[in-house]
């Protein structure tokens, strides 16, 4: 059995009205464990909306996706929530830290909610911290971090509570190349170290070309999936 | 835990925000503790005077007296009534009244009038006919021929301490009664229609030359305690058999506790009416609080947070903002309530005369002032209800949020 089926899924925004839109048109895809894979495509595409569906944040108009034998489009909010808490980790273009908890408390939120112990909770976040070289920003509010900072806080938050798979959608979007860069080498580093499976999107070539499998995505469509050399 | 950390930090970051919150339910919670142990305090004043100026809070009669209050339904075992009374232990005080009319006339002109007897010491038990005092003495056990005048009623006599006039009546065999009297001493009941026609003397006296001895047309009682009223009735019924009958306050007072039942209704009306207005102000509030971060709740539910957790969150928050405001109100009110309890809040700047031409209209002792009343575990209850009230005011926001799936929150801007 796949890791991640996705199929015949489709979304369409504003139906029935002038401006309907066809973002996803009959998607059907199926991801293994541990695969390292980018979504690409013109702005438009769909990247975002498949990436949202697959994590359980969004519904689609039609067809399913199963995770590990779980229908998840099937599940109802309060489910879903505790399904992403469990197995899914997200990193967001926009980073989306919690405000008003320290970057130690955003990287073990999902950890506290899980019911972890404090020694537990603790010493990952601490370990997760130096792996992304961010422990000295533990104390620290969001608002008083670079972009940079934020979205390794971001990544440290994803992967924290080990989960099975890691969605970001352009995580380096915000970040100038250099950062950029260093991220990508972070997240290949915890596909290959911490054996996670991880579907990011991403237009930016230098990005793409990172991946070991990558996906491209036009008008709701897939034309094109390579297992990259 | 990591909830409550968010809720206080939320809280704390929009100061302004909470500072305001807080006031106004600490505001709303004082302003609902005051005016309803004002309403309380107010209720129970009204009764105390119209109960203890003369009517007392319990009455024993005969049987069918009321119905027809003549000689042949008197108590006529007043001495076996009051031996029985002496033995319970939830009556704190009790005087025989013999209640009769007769014709008062002076040199210069004749006037009819209440001729009634007490046994003045431990009438000063059962009214506040000793207190009312304004000028002679009052009536002592010892006393013959010695009157105790109405201050109205004097006027209309033309008469003073010291004056004397002579009464014609009927005795309790139906037989002629005569004698003369002196004014011992003259009262003020602020009760205008009674001070107008009242005239007291003792019963010992009253008794001999009305042929009344072991007699009486009532019987006033003080229970111990007036909020156990109904049972002390049920209670003294049962004791003092069926030829007496046992009324409280409820029942001679009758309009009166009508009345205040009519106001008790327009009270909770406006307090209907207060509790919306503040429920919607906070709601507001409320709603401002979480329309400003649907985003950052988004987030929560993105990364795990259950709608359920959510709905912890905006409740803690609402909470911690209740307990301080509903605390600080509650704290407030019931140090406001214990003070004006001792020492009643002061209307005589509308000037004394204003108010008893006023009470006189409706034949209510006139008060100037008026206590609040003091009860704790009623305060408890009011600052529990406007906790409650706070919490519900999230429903609302808790709504708004349940109609957004996490991604649409997430972009709302």
């Amino acid at each position: 059995m796949k890791f991640l089926t996705v199929r015949n899924l489709k979304k369409v925004f504003h139906k029935g009205s002038e401006s309907q839109t066809n973002a996803l048109d009959g998607i059907d895809l199926e991801i293994n464990k541990e695969e390292f894979i980018v979504i690409s495509g013109p702005s438009g595409s769909g990247k975002t909306t498949l990436l949202n569906i697959i994590g359980g944040l969004d519904s689609p108009s039609e067809g399913g996706v199963d995770l590990e034998g779980t229908l998840i489009t099937e599940l109802s909010e309060n489910d879903l929530a505790l399904f992403r808490r469990k197995n899914i980790g997200f990193v967001f273009q926009a980073y989306n830290l919690i405000p008003v908890l320290t970057a130690k408390e955003n990287i073990s939120y999902v950890m506290r909610l899980l019911g972890c112990p404090k020694s537990v909770y603790d010493a990952r976040t601490l370990e997760v911290a130096r792996e992304l070289d961010i422990d000295r920003y533990l104390d620290k509010f969001p608002d008083h971090l670079s972009g940079g900072q934020q979205q390794r806080i971001a990544v440290a938050r994803a992967v924290a509570s080990k989960p099975k798979l890691i969605l970001a959608d352009e995580p380096t979007a915000n970040l100038d190349s250099k950062n950029a860069e260093k991220l990508m080498e972070l997240m290949r580093r915890l596909n290959e170290e911490e054996k996670v499976t991880i579907i990011f999107s991403s237009h930016d070539p230098l990005v793409i070309k990172q991946a070991r499998r990558s996906i491209v995505l036009r008008d709701g469509k897939i034309i094109e999936d390579v297992v990259c050399p | 835990m990591i909830l409550l950390k968010m809720a206080f930090r939320e809280l704390l970051i929009h100061k302004k925000r909470s500072v305001i919150t807080v006031l106004l339910c600490a505001f709303s919670t004082a302003l609902f503790i005051f005016v309803n142990a004002l309403n309380d305090g107010s209720h129970k004043q009204l009764i105390r005077s119209s109960a203890e100026t003369y009517p007392g809070y319990m009455q024993l009669t005969g049987r069918a007296f009321e119905d027809n209050p003549n000689y042949d339904n008197l108590i006529f075992d007043t001495p076996r009534i009051q031996n029985i009374l002496k033995d319970q232990k939830w009556i704190s005080a009790f005087s025989a009244r013999f209640e009769s009319y007769a014709l008062y006339a002076t040199d210069e002109q004749s006037i009819g009038g209440m001729f009634t007897a007490i046994e003045p010491e431990s009438e000063a038990e059962v009214s506040r006919l000793k207190r009312s005092l304004v000028s002679g003495e009052y009536l002592s056990s010892k006393d013959t021929n010695a009157l105790y005048l109405g201050v109205e009623f004097a006027k209309r006599l033309k008469v003073k301490v010291g004056d004397a006039l002579s009464f014609i009546s009927t005795g309790a065999d139906y037989s002629f009664a005569a004698d003369h009297l002196i004014v011992k001493g003259l009262f003020k009941t602020k009760l205008y229609e009674f001070d107008n026609s009242a005239a007291f003397v003792n019963k010992s006296y009253f008794d001999e030359v009305m042929h009344s001895t072991d007699s009486a047309t009532h019987i006033i009682i003080t229970p111990a305690e007036i909020s156990q009223i109904d049972a002390v009735t049920q209670r003294l019924q049962k004791v003092v058999g069926g030829e007496i009958e046992v009324k409280n306050y409820k029942m001679i007072l009758e309009d009166l506790v009508l009345a205040m039942k009519v106001d008790q209704i327009f009270s909770y009306i406006t307090l209907a009416i207060f509790f919306v207005v503040i429920f919607f102000v906070v709601a507001i509030f409320a709603f401002l609080s979480v329309y400003a971060r649907i985003r950052q709740i988004g987030v929560l539910r993105a990364i795990g947070t259950t709608p359920g957790q959510v709905m912890q969150l905006l409740l803690l928050e609402a909470l911690i903002l209740g307990i301080i405001g509903v605390g600080i109100g509650g704290a407030a009110s019931a140090h406001a309530t214990h003070y004006y309890e001792e020492h009643p809040i002061s209307f005589g700047f509308w000037g004394d005369v204003e108010i008893e031409e006023y009470y006189k209209q409706y034949n209510m002792v006139a008060e100037v002032t008026i206590p609040t009343q003091y009860n704790p575990p009623k305060i408890a209850v009011e600052m529990l209800i406007m906790l409650m009230l706070n919490l519900a005011s999230v429903l609302y926001p808790m709504i708004i949020l349940r109609r957004f799936t996490p991604i649409e929150a997430m972009r709302h801007v």
